[in-house]
């Protein structure tokens, strides 16, 4: 409240009524408005005030007469006092009088003739003494009222002071003009005291006309009091009281009404504007109820900007309302986001919504109440743990499975998908559709959209990444690599999948590319997620473990199908440039082609951000040679066992003998071959393998993009090489015994002596023998083939030369014809086998013939001459050892 | 109806004489209400009343701020009368106005029959003292021949307004003192003074 206003200076002082007077003073109103009531000397002047500043005030005086104070009344300071007071006074102003204001002037004469019919309320009296005021303008300073206390200037007053009239009115009279007044008035008293008759007279009509309205006024009075008793007006004056305390009750009443209605409109109105507020508290919850957690955030956002700072109790205690509701809500949108599974959009959502709520509510007293550490990272955990659950749950759900499986032992459809497989195939549909989900989800939290108050903690996010990524690789690994050391897998992780039956096993084992696809599919979709390379390397790395398990497992079935050749070996000799051959090798490389396209398709190709598996110097290659080796080295196991395949029944030698025939064979028999027969090819195909087929799969190798397995092949043909060894070594033996054990017999067949004299002319039927024997094996060997021939009849030829040496050396005496004999017999055979004879051979040959004693020139002679025509004889025969390349 | 004045403080009655323009109510508002009135708007008769401290001593002091114009002397006697004490004004860059100090003076000692009334000669305008018409020496010599102070003001700079108010309150005040001692005196001065009015009655 502002100071009372106060006025302390008035220009004038004194004036008639309309003096302009500007007033100054304090506090006379802070503005034109607040100034609100201005009365000099208790008449109202605010109409003409004009406000100029708080210290002045221009106002023009209204009709108040005498002394009075100025009275400002200001809004903001109320009714104030002065310390001045102004003079109001009426001067009477004559036609010759100028005046600054207009003052209702006296009628200067009466213009009505009779009597007067009305007195003018402003009537200024004539002076009584019958002079002229005019130009009277002295004043007494100062207060008449001062000097005559309850007197009055006013003839017409009671208390009529003479001396105040005097000194206000005739201030400046002479002395003898006031007392020519005197007489004035008292020769006017004296004309009104004398003339009543004449003035009766004179005024007869009038005096009548009042005379009968008294009568009137006293009939109608006697009437009235007729019927209203003593005092009529008492009644008029009841009712009128009645009538005003009656409107004022109903005014009151009306008045009351309205201003109830007007509090009951504002009321309304305040209710209806801040609706919003009121309903807040259950919109909220609906809203949170039905999901729209956006509106949840909105509404309260624009509920705290409104009425967060409020004063009013009403809104405070909503707020709280709302503050607790949010609290609430807070509350079970935490264990929402907790809450698996759900969309990670959804996640996401629910994680913002929390985090602006928070941030709202964060300086409140409620907001205290629950600090959330960090939505978002609760949201990652959440789904971390949940992955790792369902993980556990998956592998726990399929190895039970299994178990009862295999404990149940029923067979089942082997198209059917096996446990382990059908685990896979889950457990990377898992890992592809919830690991994307919560990389995403630590993607926008680090990237700030989902972030808090908090900062986020990067190590410990690509921890759990790479913790559920181990976790899949492990669970994987145990189900896949089933042949690898399961024990100590165990012991790293924990987990265990009893391998089962073999057939189980088995069975899986076609299913492993299977599973490796279903692992890329799941890598595929990680690599496009970005994640960090640590990550992917360890999927790489389960990945190149399956590839090379995958790649063992389809070796390993090859090797079984290699295994199985020998049924498959059907002797036709189909090998164009290598007569002898059989189409097995063509078999095992048809085999070995499969393999590796096999091996291509499924496991060796890499694909998106994998390793070659056959970097050189790499386990990959290590194994490729390995299981090359192991194959080839199953071959030779094969082409081994098809040789020593004898059937017995069968078996008839096809050397011919002396002392029992007949000299069958193999061939005429239809297809089936004889052993000979087989173990010749089977020597071919060794030979075939060593000198071309093995070094031709290297460039098979080379040809589908894998490395050339040297050494494999080397070591294979080494092995290969030693079983021809072994094989050739059987048969020249199986050839050499019964031929070589013939010489001796046949020699001495018939009680034969070399003493006796023989009869020259031919060969003797041993050696005859001998060269029909050599020639059916060189026979039996170029059908199957003529590559065979020299290493084959070489040592046969060195066996016989042996023998036939060892037998000459045993004979003490030879007749002359007999010397003859001898010579010709091992010249012959040495002669026609000089082709496929050896140094030892050849010299087992002179041996032979130095056994014999030295022949007479006339014996050479008969040698040679004979040894032309045996040679004749047997041109046929020999022929056939006679081509140096057949 | 008017309340009379709180009987508490004292209360100095001041009036403002000297001719027309010469600045009476320039320094009267400079005094109450700090302001400079540019715009010459004659006077008739201004009242002023406002608490003031004197000596560490609260009194009122009313300021009759009267016209300097010749058609209101006529009532000048009226004014004078009530005045305890005054401030003859005069402009130092009028002559004149210098002149009828002399007139005013007569007319004060006239009605209040006293030589001793508290009186300031007072030369206001000295802000215009490139324009003095009135030389200064001229003014003392006219101060001490009426034995009154002499005080020049400027109305504009406010230079020595609240002086020549304290001064006279002060003169007043010791007059007062002096009178209430001296009641004798006082009674005596009375009956001279009524018998003088009635002498010009």
């Amino acid at each position: 409240m502002a100071p009372q206003p106060v006025v302390t200076g008035l220009s004038p002082k004194e004036g008639p009524p309309g003096t302009r007077v500007t007033i100054r003073g304090e506090f006379l109103g802070a503005r034109a408005q607040d100034l609100v009531g201005l009365t000099i000397c208790g008449t109202d002047c605010l109409l003409s005030a004009e406000w100029k500043s708080p210290n002045k005030i221009i106002a023009r005086t209204g009709p108040g007469k005498g002394k009075g104070n100025i009275i400002v009344t200001t809004a903001s300071g109320g009714i104030g006092t002065s310390t001045v007071q102004f003079l109001a006074y009426h001067e009477t102003i004559g036609p010759l009088k100028e005046c600054a204001v207009w003052i209702e002037e006296n009628p200067s004469q009466n213009l009505s003739w009779g009597r007067r019919t009305h007195t003018s309320t402003v009537y200024t009296q004539e002076d009584p003494l019958g002079l002229s005021i005019e130009g009277n303008e002295q004043k007494i300073p100062g207060d008449l009222r001062d000097l005559f206390p309850d007197c009055s200037g006013d003839l017409s007053q009671p208390n009529f002071s003479p001396a105040w009239f005097l000194l206000e009115n005739h201030l400046s009279t002479s002395f003898e003009d006031l007392r020519a007044g005197l007489s004035y008035l008292k020769r006017k008293v004296e004309y009104q005291k004398e003339g009543q008759l004449s003035f009766l007279k004179s005024n007869a009509g009038s005096v009548i006309d009042q005379l009968d309205t008294l009568m009137t006024i006293k009939e109608k009075l006697e009437e009235d009091l007729k019927v209203a008793g003593p005092e009529p007006l008492k009644k008029v004056e009841d009712s009128i009281q009645k009538s005003i305390t009656e409107s004022r009750n109903i005014f009151n009443d009306v008045l009351e009404r309205k201003e109830k209605a007007d509090s009951t409109r504002a009321a309304l109105f305040a209710l209806s504007r801040h609706k919003f507020l009121f309903c807040l508290s259950n919109s909220v919850d609906r809203s949170a109820a039905a999901g729209d957690y956006d509106v949840v955030v909105n509404d309260y956002s624009r509920a705290k900007n409104l009425f967060g700072k409020t004063d009013i109790p009403i809104f405070k205690k909503v707020m709280e309302e709302v503050d607790n509701r949010v609290l609430n809500i807070r509350k079970q949108l935490f264990e929402k986001v907790t809450k698996m599974p759900q969309s990670v959009e959804q996640q996401k959502k629910l994680v913002k919504a929390l985090i602006s709520l928070e941030s709202q509510q964060i300086a409140t007293s409620v907001g205290e109440k629950l600090r959330l550490t960090d939505p978002a990272w609760s949201a990652i955990d959440a789904r971390a743990k949940y992955l790792e659950s369902t993980f556990k749950q998956t592998f726990d759900q399929y190895t039970t499975k299994d178990g009862n499986q295999d404990k149940s032992k029923t067979r089942y459809d082997p198209n059917l998908q096996p446990n382990r497989a059908a685990f896979c195939e889950e457990i990377c549909e898992i890992a592809a559709s919830q690991l994307p989900d919560l990389w995403r989800l630590g993607q926008s939290y680090f990237t700030g959209e989902l972030r808090g108050v908090n900062d986020p903690k990067p190590g410990d996010f690509k921890r759990i990444v790479l913790t559920s990524i181990d976790k899949f690789c492990t669970y994987l690994r145990v189900a896949i690599l089933i042949l690898s050391d399961q024990r100590a897998l165990r012991q790293t992780t924990g987990l265990s999948w009893a391998v089962g039956s073999n057939s189980l096993a088995q069975q899986f084992m076609v299913w492993i590319p299977q599973c490796l696809r279903y692992i890329r599919i799941a890598y595929a979709t990680l690599i496009h997620l970005d994640l960090p390379s640590e990550a992917l390397d360890i999927i790489q790395k389960l990945i190149d473990e399956v590839r090379l398990f995958s790649f063992n497992i389809i070796f390993k079935r090859a090797i079984d199908k290699v295994k199985k050749m020998t049924e498959k070996e059907n002797w036709i000799m189909g090998v164009e440039d290598f007569p002898g051959a059989t189409l097995l090798p063509s078999a095992l490389e048809e085999i070995i082609v499969e393999t590796l396209e096999e091996g291509q398709n499924a496991c060796m190709n890499p694909e998106i951000r994998e390793g070659n598996l056959l970097e050189p110097q790499s386990e990959g290659q290590r194994e490729v040679s390995q299981r090359l080796q192991d194959m080839l080295h199953a071959f030779c196991g094969v082409i081994e066992k098809l040789a020593q395949t004898q059937d017995d029944e069968n078996h008839t030698p096809i050397v011919s003998q002396l002392l029992g025939f007949p000299n069958t064979s193999g061939l005429e028999r239809g297809s089936s071959m004889s052993w000979e027969q087989r173990i010749l090819c089977c020597l071919a195909n060794c030979s075939y393998c060593h000198k071309i087929f093995f070094t031709h799969i290297g460039t098979v190798f080379v040809k589908y993009g894998y490395p050339l397995p040297k050494l494999a092949i080397e070591t294979s043909r080494i092995t290969i090489n030693q079983l021809f060894m072994n094989l050739l070594e059987e048969y020249v033996e199986h050839k050499n015994d019964p031929l070589v054990g013939t010489v001796e017999p046949s020699m001495y067949l018939g009680n034969f002596t070399w003493e006796s004299n023989v009869q020259l002319g031919k060969l003797r039927p041993y050696a005859q023998e001998c060269i029909d024997n050599l020639v059916g094996v060189y026979s039996e060997i170029y059908t199957i083939s003529p590559a065979l021939l020299r290493p084959v009849l070489e040592p046969i030829v060195q066996t016989v030369a042996e023998e036939l040496a060892r037998l000459m050396s045993c004979v003490q005496n030879f007749s002359f014809t007999g010397g003859i004999q001898g010579n010709l017999d091992i010249k012959m055979i040495r002669d026609s086998m000089r082709l496929y004879s050896n140094e030892t051979a050849k010299n087992f040959f002179c041996e032979a013939i130095e056994a014999i004693p030295q022949l007479t020139a006339e014996q050479s002679k008969k040698v040679d001459e004979l040894l032309e025509q045996v040679k004749e004889d047997m041109k046929l025969q020999t022929l056939c050892f006679k081509i140096q390349n057949p | 109806m008017s309340k009379k004045p709180a009987a508490g403080p004292a209360l100095h009655k001041v009036i403002m004489v000297g001719s027309g323009g010469v600045g009476k109510s320039a320094l009267t508002l400079q005094f109450m209400y700090d302001e400079f009135v540019e715009d010459y708007e004659p006077t008739k008769a201004d009242s002023y009343r406002k608490k003031v401290v004197l000596d560490g001593e609260e009194v009122q002091i009313d300021i009759l701020d009267t016209a300097g114009q010749e058609d209101y002397a006529a009532i000048r006697d009226n004014y004078f009368r009530s005045g305890e004490g005054f401030l003859c004004v005069f402009s130092i860059t009028d002559d004149e106005s210098f002149q009828s100090t002399m007139e005013f003076r007569e007319q004060i000692l006239r009605v209040k029959n006293d030589e001793s009334i508290p009186f300031l000669l007072v030369g206001n305008k000295c802000d215009l003292n490139e324009k003095r018409k009135v030389p200064l020496s001229e003014c003392q010599g006219r101060a001490q021949q009426w034995q009154v102070p002499y005080v020049e003001t400027s109305a504009k700079t406010r230079e020595n307004v609240d002086k020549v108010f304290f001064d006279l309150m002060r003169e007043i005040r010791s007059r007062k003192t002096e009178d209430s001692k001296t009641t004798s005196g006082r009674a005596k001065d009375k009956c001279k003074r009524r018998k003088i009015k009635c002498t010009i009655l």
